[in-house]
């Protein structure tokens, strides 16, 4: 390696004598004048201000290029998200409709006892969410699913959307994102049954509560 | 010390300043170093008036932060270090200057070199004029490789002097150099005919 650079410096030999020859620079003749005026008046001017000048370059740069990767990963991103959110299967929105008015389960008897006085009041239900007319939250879309009525008896000819990986639907009712299993819808009569008890046990504890007050204050 | 502050060496001088805060000392290695520092500076920024102000303010750094000089490195590399830093800011500042100019004029931008053609022979063989398109040819080649080449064949630098001012191996020190005379060889193509 040496080698090559000192033939190198034998070819460049005209250039470096050059080199060495350019005549010297001197400093003008009042430059320790200056400098040592500077010195006694403190006056170190722009070699001390220069650390606190802000450099914009310097900070957007690389700010810009966050927020590309940050614009980028957001418009990317969605198409493969929207397929991981879990959604909530019909039986699972029973149970927590269900669980939400629930009370503790060692007064399911005394609920039984006041069922009928429990009916003759009047009681709002909330509606659930997931009625009939409504479809639940990040439902994949129908035009994916496959009819397989119609797809056994040939009506399905024109019928788009048969790749692999579509969900088969069991009949006219829209697809939930069950799969290859055919949803269940909650029984509403059963429903309205579970909530009027727990209402009225509710109802129960309350007078129960005013009897203890009225008690204690006597 | 019982030696004039003449005869003492730099690293001598540095340390009288430093412990006895000895202005004397400190104008010996200014009255030193103004003159190889002018002519480094110059020959890598390539305006007098700037270099001049450059050479001021690598002194005023050597006063404020004379403390930050320790005595296993020699003072010439320190002292080189920093106008060889403060010449860089100045290069980048004025590259910065011309991004963000409206007028950007290329005249003042990058200095020229005369063609061939507008130079007669008897006028390449007059020193003066050889020496300023050599100048002008230093201030074509990129800025790592200048620096090298101004500090080993302009300013007579050994390899580790050179490694130690610019913090590189010996090897990429000795590599930049080949590579800064081959560019500037090429620039000066017209006068190294091989």
């Amino acid at each position: 390696m040496n080698k090559i650079y000192s033939e190198n410096e034998q070819k460049q030999y005209k250039l470096i004598k050059d080199l060495k020859e350019l005549p010297k620079l001197k400093a003008p003749e009042n430059f320790e004048y200056n400098l040592m005026t500077k010195i006694q008046n403190k006056n170190f001017g722009e070699s001390l201000n220069q650390k606190s000048q802000f450099n914009f370059v310097k900070f957007f740069a690389p700010s810009a290029i966050v927020v590309t990767i940050v614009l980028l990963f957001f418009i990317f991103l969605p198409s493969s998200n929207q397929r991981n959110v879990p959604s909530n299967s019909p039986r699972i929105i029973e149970n927590q409709a269900i669980a939400d008015n629930s009370v503790a389960p060692f007064k399911k008897e005394e609920n039984a006892k006041n069922s009928n006085q429990a009916s003759q009041n009047t009681i709002s239900i909330p509606q659930l969410s997931h009625s009939s007319n409504e479809r639940p939250l990040n439902q994949i879309d129908d035009s994916r699913s496959v009819k397989v009525d119609d797809y056994i008896s040939g009506a399905n000819s024109n019928q788009k959307g048969l790749e692999r990986g579509n969900i088969v639907n069991g009949g006219s009712e829209p697809a939930g994102d069950n799969g290859f299993f055919i949803s269940e819808r909650p029984d509403k009569k059963t429903l309205d049954k579970y909530r009027a008890r727990v209402d009225s046990v509710k109802k129960e504890q309350l007078k129960a509560d005013s009897l203890k007050k009225v008690q204690k204050t006597h | 010390m019982n030696k004039p502050l003449t005869a003492l060496t730099d690293e001598e001088l540095i340390k009288e300043f430093q412990d006895n805060n000895t202005l004397e000392a400190y104008e010996y290695l200014v009255k030193r170093y103004k003159d190889p520092l002018m002519n480094f500076v110059y020959r890598f920024v390539g305006d007098r008036d700037v270099c001049t102000d450059i050479v001021q303010d690598t002194m005023i750094k050597f006063y404020l932060n004379k403390d930050s000089y320790r005595s296993f490195a020699k003072f010439s590399t320190w002292i080189y270090t920093i106008a060889g830093n403060l010449a860089k800011n100045e290069l980048k500042r004025r590259r910065r200057r011309n991004i963000f100019s409206i007028n950007n004029n290329d005249d003042e931008k990058t200095p020229q070199i005369e063609d061939k053609m507008f130079l007669s022979p008897d006028r390449t063989a007059d020193g003066q004029i050889k020496n300023e398109i050599i100048q002008k040819a230093l201030l074509k080649v990129k800025p790592v490789y200048r620096e090298v080449v101004i500090l080993r064949d302009i300013q007579d630098l050994s390899y580790e002097e050179i490694s130690e001012i610019t913090g590189l191996a010996i090897g990429t020190v000795k590599s930049r150099i080949n590579r800064g005379r081959i560019q500037l060889q090429k620039l000066l193509k017209h006068i190294y005919r091989e």
